[in-house]
């Protein structure tokens, strides 16, 4: 057929066409004026066949050479090297975009810069920021004169809508921008604190005894009864979970999507009131009264991480968001500020004494400027020197601050997006403008603060659909979709001396079979070589010991599973201690049988006749 | 002095300009701002395999007609519509699959079995058909509603026949019985070109249109030149093919449905090993044919599936099964390769999507980039433990469940019997064989 096909022009069989592979295609180029000239690289040998009666579309070709990268040259599958490189190329591509898409942002931070040495930024007072600031911005400042006991906020996620609780009972939600109140009840009872779920349309409020949620008009819609005696709460929003932690030290967490109450965990440190969840990784800090802090998950019982922070109790916990979590700052009772960097625990990274008593609050904005408020005012400390380490015990140099004449001051919140730091106390709550703390610009896929009711809408179900499972809560929140970690019972073997190989469980032989599902008895080996040195008495009640513990349990049907597993398993290694322990018994016989003739005394003299015995 | 600036979102751009108009969207891609987005990415995924699943609805019709077993789908050339069928009962009917009726039904058109159909060139004229009454019979098949009473031409032949098919461009036909016969539609019989045993199958080459391709009931599978009137290559297998299709877009590959399970892809230039072993099936694979695009190919089992495979990947095929479908004998693509075609031992014809997720009508933009995304999501999130089991699981029939674990079994027994037997033998001895390499008995040129 090889004579036929080539006479007719045909497909030429390929073991032919190999040591002359040069020639052909130059005369299959040459040959044919119309065809392109062929690339060199095309090594696929089916394509100069192919080519003639095949062309791919123009649009289709590509033009680019894919650059090669050097991590995967070792792979010799092409196809999935090629897929990789192709990878990392858009990957590179999509960096460059992102560091172009940075030009796009349109609006520019806030701040207080000093052009004189003597100046200083905290001598500014809100008067003259609000003198200064635009229009709109100027109606951040507010003084919210109200009764019934001090007071807590919160704000929505796109910094919208606000939030507040009295201790007496008074609830209230409203667009503070519009100045439009959407729902103001009285409960007459306790209320210690107040959260929006996933947002304005839904808030919790704990109160003297149970959780309640309450929607946007203000009715109630749910008593979570499972939440008893409530003092903080948290809302994860990625994962739709509503976090309290109440009197009795039971943290709990319940889905609000589905309903159920996830979990609950026993914090075994009392009635807890410092609560505050990280943003990005969705991790519950915990403050207890004797200085511990805690950081939870809902899949640990017991807390990720326990460290004593204070001397006294924990009264405030906040979690810097604008350096992706990484650090913590708590305040005790004993008038100290920590920092703490999260990924090294040994130690606070920057702390110092607050003046004045009381209880200090604290809170981190989204460019992470940190409040500080205790004992009538707030103090605002700027970033880069908030975290630097620092040994002396003195604050970082203050970036502003304000008196506030009424106490106590229970909760300071920075807004979202904007330049405002909201302070509740006893006699209502004062906004302050702080120049420089919010986040200029939103997405509008996250949180936009100008969304339209169809947007939330959209936005609801959206983010309902991409809600995170809780299991995937950890402190590590890369852990997604980065490789496992290498599992400890592997089937890498070494057989016969030869380098070790990865076979597959089914291809191993029984010994590495029950090596690697951990059935594998591996005290057999070390019971043969018990050490002669050791005193008799010690012995003896070691061997008492051993029979004691061969005797418990020995007739249970699992050990006797296990141990007819283990019956035909034949391991060299077994076997050659069972020779030596074999040895060593006739060994102890002989001289037994020998003292016992009396033969010892005598001890042979070396004769030369010696080097015909036969060995033992 | 100081410098004081308060942030102060600017409305005129953050709000739509005219009431009606949509409000602006603005961006920021700091990925402090997205937090989690690996772990919604990969709820995205999860709920897009998953979403792929649920809308796996492959079976779309099926085509009635025949009283016996389908035994050969033929497509008509240059038509999206029309598909002819023959069955056991001797009938023929021509389909049309948009209005899923009949364009023609000949009853009577051979005594016993059409073992064999296929168009001729152009705009499918002429339909050919093969029959187990030693006749090959030439119909007209052009004009829609009319039925053909009489065939145009009868060809008889000395034995019964197995398969047809037709020359691409000159008006030529092999036939296949126990010689492979070429024939001209106007004239006479050409001399047989082989005597041997029986042959099943017979297909042209479409790009070397003179090249024949044909297998047997001796295991073999052979290539002719019609030019030299001669056998050029022959390779004998471990078991007979029941069936061949040569690749439309590579013209050198072929692909062999095989009895024993498995369907192999050959390079004509190296035929002395596959290039590509399909293994999924649990019993012989009875027909098999070709994407349109080449890249993907159907095959029908004796075991009541019906598989769609990627060209290249020998594993986990998409898998179609319905209860009351029997044997699979024929199996063809659309022309559009959208849908897949299947005539089983029951008598019907059934039309499958080729994709079973996909959503036949109109597709509007914004769904099109939602469905990419999907794919691409899954494509992107595959390695991942859940997503690809969501994207992986099928449910199968319990015979075919319960015969696939027990052909994984008795394989596994038979390699670790291997292995045994090669460890206790002296080093050296016997070598572990490549599966491809085993494929091929001999190879004769």
């Amino acid at each position: 057929m090889d004579a036929l096909i080539a006479r007719a022009d045909s497909i030429q069989p390929l073991s032919k066409r190999r040591k002359t592979s040069h020639t052909t295609s130059k005369a299959a180029s040459s040959k044919g004026p119309s065809s392109k000239p062929q690339k060199p690289t095309t090594s696929d040998k089916t394509f100069s066949s192919v080519a003639k009666h095949t062309s791919i579309p123009k649009s289709l070709q590509d033009k680019h050479e894919i650059p090669e990268d050097a991590r995967y040259k070792h792979i010799t599958n092409k196809k999935l090297r090629t897929q990789l490189n192709q990878q990392s190329a858009q990957g590179a591509r999509a960096k460059a975009f992102l560091q172009d898409a940075e030009m796009l942002l349109m609006d520019e931070a806030g701040g207080m810069e000093v052009e004189g040495e003597l100046d200083r930024t905290w001598r500014i007072g809100q008067s003259e920021i609000v003198k200064v600031s635009g229009q709109e911005a100027a109606k951040g400042r507010k003084e919210y004169k109200l009764d019934g006991g001090p007071y807590r906020s919160r704000y929505t996620r796109n910094g919208r809508h606000l939030a507040i609780v009295g201790n007496k009972g008074h609830v209230a939600t409203f667009d503070w921008q519009t100045g439009t109140m959407h729902s103001e009840l009285q409960l007459q009872e306790t209320c210690r604190d107040i959260t929006f779920l996933q947002d304005h349309s839904y808030f919790a409020v704990a109160q003297k005894k149970y959780v309640f949620i309450y929607d946007r008009d203000g009715v109630e819609l749910h008593c979570l009864k499972a939440h008893i005696e409530p003092t903080r709460l948290e809302f994860l929003p990625y994962h739709w979970l509503l976090a309290t932690v109440g009197n009795a030290g039971y943290l709990k967490y319940q889905d609000t999507s589905t309903g159920q109450l996830l979990v609950e965990h026993r914090t075994k440190f009392g009635s807890c009131s410092a609560m505050t969840q990280n943003l990005h990784n969705a991790v519950i800090h915990l403050g207890h009264q004797n200085g511990c802090v805690t950081l939870w998950t809902p899949n640990l019982p017991h807390p990720a991480v326990q460290l004593l922070a204070h001397l006294g109790p924990v009264v405030s916990v906040t979690i810097d968001p604008s350096q992706g979590g990484r650090y913590m700052a708590t305040a005790g009772r004993d008038g100290t500020v920590k920092v703490w960097d999260c990924r090294n625990w040994k130690g606070a990274v920057r702390d110092w004494t607050v003046r004045g008593g009381g209880d200090p609050e604290l809170e981190w904005s989204q460019r992470g400027y940190l409040a500080v408020v205790s004992s009538g005012a707030i103090n605002v400390y700027r970033p880069p020197s908030i975290h630097t380490p620092f040994n002396i015990r003195t604050p970082p140099p203050l970036y502003m601050t304000h008196p506030i004449p009424h106490r106590p001051l229970t909760s300071v919140r920075f807004a979202p997006f904007q330049d405002i730091l909201t302070v509740g106390h006893s006699s209502g709550l004062s906004s302050v403008l702080v120049p420089g703390s919010g986040e200029p610009n939103f997405d509008s896929r996250e949180a936009d603060p100008f969304e339209n009711r169809k947007a939330r809408r959209e936005r609801e179900v959206k983010t309902l659909l991409d809600k995170i499972q809780p299991d995937l809560i950890t402190i590590d929140p890369e852990m997604v979709g980065n490789l496992a970690p290498p599992s400890k019972l592997t089937t890498v073997t070494t057989f016969d001396g030869k380098p070790p190989a990865d076979i597959p469980y089914a291809r191993l032989p029984r010994m590495e079979r029950l090596k690697v599902s951990g059935k594998l008895d591996e005290t057999e080996d070390n019971s043969g070589g018990e050490d002669e040195g050791a005193d008799p008495e010690a012995k003896a009640k070691a061997k008492e010991e051993r029979e004691k513990r061969k005797m418990r349990g020995k007739g249970k049907s699992l050990n006797r599973y296990l141990r007819k597993q283990r019956k035909n398993v034949i391991d060299p290694s077994v076997i050659a201690i069972r020779k030596k322990i074999e040895r060593q018994k006739e060994e102890k016989k002989r001289e037994a049988e020998m003292s016992s003739a009396g033969i010892t005394e005598q001890k042979k003299k070396p004769s030369a006749l010696d080097r015909f015995k036969r060995e033992k | 002095m100081v410098k004081i600036s308060v942030l102060q979102h600017d409305l005129s751009v953050h709000l739509p300009a005219r009431p009606g108009d949509p409000t602006p969207m603005s961006r920021n891609l700091n990925p402090l701002m997205h937090p989690f987005s690996r772990a919604r990415e990969r709820t995205r995924a999860l709920n897009a395999a998953k979403m792929d699943r649920m809308f796996a609805k492959p079976f779309v019709d099926a085509l009635e007609g025949h009283i016996d077993a389908v035994e050969v789908l033929c497509r008509k050339p240059g038509s999206l519509t029309g598909i002819a069928s023959g069955s056991w009962d001797g009938g023929i009917v021509m389909h049309n699959l948009s209005t899923r009726k009949q364009i023609f039904n000949i009853s009577q058109a051979h005594k016993g079995k059409v073992s064999g159909l296929c168009f001729s060139p152009g705009q499918g004229e002429r339909l050919l058909s093969c029959g187990v009454d030693r006749n090959v019979k030439l119909w007209a098949a052009g004009e829609e509603g009319s039925s053909p009473d009489k065939p145009l031409n009868v060809f008889p032949g000395k034995t019964a026949f197995n398969s047809i098919h037709h020359h691409r461009t000159d008006p030529l036909f092999a036939t296949a019985s126990s010689i492979v016969q070429i024939w001209d539609e106007t004239k006479l019989v050409l001399p047989p070109i082989a005597v041997l045993q029986t042959i099943t199958a017979v297909r042209f080459n479409m790009s070397e249109s003179s090249v024949l391709a044909s297998i047997g009931t001796d295991r073999t599978f052979t290539l002719y030149d019609i030019r030299t009137g001669k056998a050029e290559r022959r390779i004998i297998m471990h078991m007979r093919s029941n069936a061949l299709a040569w690749s439309p877009t590579f013209p050198t590959t072929i692909l062999l449905a095989s009895e024993d399970h498995n369907l192999y892809t050959f390079d004509i230039r190296h035929l002395e090993s596959p290039t590509q072993i399909y293994k999924a099936h649990v019993a012989a694979v009875m027909s098999c044919d070709w994407s349109p695009t080449g890249t993907e190919f159907v095959s029908g089992g004796w075991d009541r599936t019906v598989r769609i495979w990627q060209e290249g990947r020998g594993h986990q095929p998409e898998v179609y099964h319905t209860k009351r479908m029997q044997r699979v004998t024929s199996s063809i693509f659309s022309a559009d390769a959208r849908f897949v075609m299947t005539g089983s031992d029951d008598g019907n014809v059934r039309i499958w999507k080729a994709k079973a997720s996909d959503k036949l009508g109109v597709v509007t933009a914004r769904e099109r980039a939602a469905m990419e995304y999907r794919e691409s999501l899954k494509e992107r999130w595959k390695v991942d433990a859940e997503v690809s089991r969501v994207a992986r699981t099928r449910h199968l029939p319990k015979s075919v469940h319960q015969t696939a674990k027990l052909k994984t079994t008795m394989l596994e027994a038979r390699r670790v019997k291997e292995e045994r037997r090669r460890k206790h033998t002296r080093a050296g001895e016997s070598k572990p064989k490549q599966e491809k390499k085993k494929a091929v008995l001999v190879e004769q040129t």
